[in-house]
């Protein structure tokens, strides 16, 4: 067993939770947020997170598409991120259990952050790059 | 680079499957060298503050106290995420034009742009309604 710590993305998807719920439910349930993500920075364990706007676009398929959301009031919608550094997967999952928001309806996916893009390790692997690319140019931090 | 303009962040959020399904190799090599020049260039500009691709597979934690969770649902589905980048741009019609320009957009992957926030939506919502109350 090794210490060094992996990266982990926990995205909380849901932008509805708060519906019908009174401001100061709300108010609660986000205070408690924000002193769980001051929490786990001070303990090295997250060096980062941002709520996100209910809006922006998608830009899609080859004619290069752009459109609106729909963002607002979704379950679906992703409404913030925290960036977390972890012993293992388990660790990273008991801190989304955490999340204050679960208890509202707020889903939150835990992902591992890749040090390669899985389509260039499949053709590195494949033989596909060339070798005069250098690799560190892909990852990016 | 405009010393003058302040930047703003924007998430970017890759969606799709594999871009790389069924390619020829020819093509894929030179898609690939697309998306790295596509890359360095937005980095050469001090456009990236982070970026990174993230693994096809995960977990979902949902429900009351987080009990439930199960592996990752949609990781290889065409809504699944598989990578991010956050970006510095002057307004959202520039993140736009940037996600515009993405390579891999021509191969089906979708490029979700999203303004960072520092402060939560909801907590401004309640915020604003307690405020009223008050007065």
């Amino acid at each position: 067993m090794s210490t060094e710590k992996v990266d982990y993305l926990l995205l909380f998807r849901g932008t509805n939770w708060d519906k019908g719920m009174s401001p100061e439910q709300i108010q609660k349930v986000v205070t408690n947020w924000y002193a769980w993500f001051d929490r786990l920075k001070r303990e090295g364990r997250c060096s980062g997170g941002h709520p996100l706007q209910s809006s922006g676009k998608i830009v899609s398929g080859k004619g290069r598409t752009v459109s609106d959301g729909p963002f607002a009031e979704s379950k679906e919608t992703i409404g913030g991120y925290f960036y977390l550094h972890v012993a293992d997967e388990a660790e990273a999952v008991s801190i989304a259990q955490l999340c204050p928001g679960l208890d509202y309806g707020v889903v939150v996916e835990v992902r591992p952050v890749a040090e390669m893009c899985a389509v260039r390790e499949r053709a590195v692997n494949g033989g596909v790059m060339a070798k005069e690319i250098p690799l560190e140019t892909a990852g990016s931090r | 680079m405009s010393e003058t303009k302040p930047m703003s962040e924007y998430l970017l959020l890759f969606r799709g499957k594999d871009w790389d399904e069924g390619l020829p190799q020819d093509e894929l090599q030179r898609l690939l060298d697309e998306v790295i020049a596509w890359h360095d260039d937005l980095a050469k500009r001090g456009r990236i503050k982070a970026g990174q691709p993230l693994e096809r597979r995960g977990k979902v934690v949902s429900g009351e106290k987080g009990r439930g969770v199960t592996d990752g649902p949609f990781v290889e589905s065409k809504e699944g995420i598989g990578g991010y980048l956050i970006l510095l741009a002057g307004s959202e019609e520039e993140a736009v034009a940037i996600a515009k320009s993405s390579p891999t957009l021509f191969y089906g992957t979708t490029v979700e742009v999203r303004p960072l926030l520092n402060e939560c939506p909801c907590f401004v919502r309640a915020r604003r309604k307690l405020t009223f109350a008050s007065v």
